[in-house]
């Protein structure tokens, strides 16, 4: 499904081609055709991905993907919509659209590549970078807890939801793979490594090491439950890994 | 089958290194044409998809694949006639 516009446009080593590589595997595994897809993104880095995929594609205002998606879903119910988005476009400018499109539960399949900074503008702060991490506006740590998107989701009501990394990448494409079968608005974050501006701040200067750090510190949610239930402590840097939800409520957009 | 890195797509990140479990990708020593040092290939007829993936009509591991950002690697079939060498570790 890939057009011949590579090599494409992300910084060496970024986490974002990894996610597109398990987004398209998975459509290709749903045997969709590529009249019957669009993919809709909006403003950052991650947001470039759907340019390079040879399907229907729409490049939106910043935020709006999913508000754009909705339209699109509502229009035309027969057509299978992926929203590509960012950390910066679906938790920062786009959060109320985000809430809202869970609780409407729109029949949508939303990959959000976290890569825990603006990248594409800097290196500013964004709403899921980590406390006492470093960026351009936080010289000293940023000093504010991150957004849990996940949780965010599960709240406003998704009917999937689950998060891996861009180093999990078989899981990645399953949770995808479910996420695109399931009827109601499905939310895969797939957490992807910055080493440009969030790694060089942050002592992760390769690559590698930011997905290293991901193998190393990420914990199945299944663990964290156990660890809870035993009530052992969960380390406080450990990244929660898994289908953290997957539940029937009545979709929106569907074809009865 | 051959297992190929694409010069001109490769960006020299080395995510590829860390993921093969044959530890066929090792960190490359010269830069290229472009001056993006591409990983070398040890023995890359290691590679269980280079014998294995016509056989089983599926691409077996494939993590270097899925995890290469610029989608740089690939498995080539070979041209008629060519000579292929096969190696296989246990």
């Amino acid at each position: 499904m890939r057009a011949d516009r590579l090599p494409h446009i992300f910084c060496s080593g970024c986490g974002n081609g990894t996610v597109l590589n398990c987004t398209l595997n998975a459509v290709d595994q749903m045997g969709w055709k590529k009249e019957e897809t669009v993919f809709v993104s909006g403003i950052g880095c991650s947001s470039r991905a759907p340019g390079y995929i040879l399907a229907d594609s729409l490049h939106t205002t910043h935020g709006r993907a999913l508000a754009f998606a909705t339209g699109i879903k509502m229009a035309k119910p027969e057509l299978h919509v992926v929203v590509l988005t960012g950390d910066g476009d679906l938790a920062a400018i786009g959060g109320n659209h985000f809430i809202h499109a869970c609780r409407r539960n729109i029949d949508l399949s939303v990959v959000c590549m976290n890569n825990m900074i603006y990248g594409m503008t800097g290196g500013q702060v964004s709403p899921t970078t980590p406390r006492t991490a470093l960026s351009t506006t936080t010289p000293y740590g940023s000093a504010e807890p991150a957004f849990d998107l996940c949780e965010l989701a599960i709240a406003a009501g998704a009917n999937y939801v689950s998060r891996w990394t861009s180093f999990h990448v078989k899981e990645l494409t399953r949770a995808i793979l479910a996420g695109l079968r399931i009827p109601g608005l499905s939310f895969i974050e797939a957490l992807s490594q910055c080493p440009t501006n969030f790694g060089k701040r942050n002592k992760f200067r390769q690559a590698m090491d930011q997905v290293e750090y991901f193998k190393t510190h990420g914990i199945l949610i299944e663990k964290v439950q156990r660890l809870r239930e035993e009530g052992k402590d969960i380390p406080p840097d450990a990244i929660v890994l898994g289908e953290m939800i997957r539940r029937n409520r009545p979709a929106m957009g569907v074809r009865k | 089958m051959r297992l190929v890195i694409d010069e001109k797509r490769c960006k020299g990140c080395d995510l590829c290194t860390m993921v093969c479990p044959y530890r066929i990708f090792q960190p490359g020593k010269r830069p290229n044409m472009r001056g993006i040092v591409v990983p070398e290939l040890d023995r890359p007829e290691r590679c269980p998809n280079t014998r294995l993936q016509a056989l089983y009509g599926r691409t077996l591991c494939g993590m270097c694949q899925m995890i290469c950002p610029d989608q740089a690697i690939s498995w080539q079939e070979e041209r008629p006639g060519e000579k292929r060498k096969v190696a296989i570790e246990f």
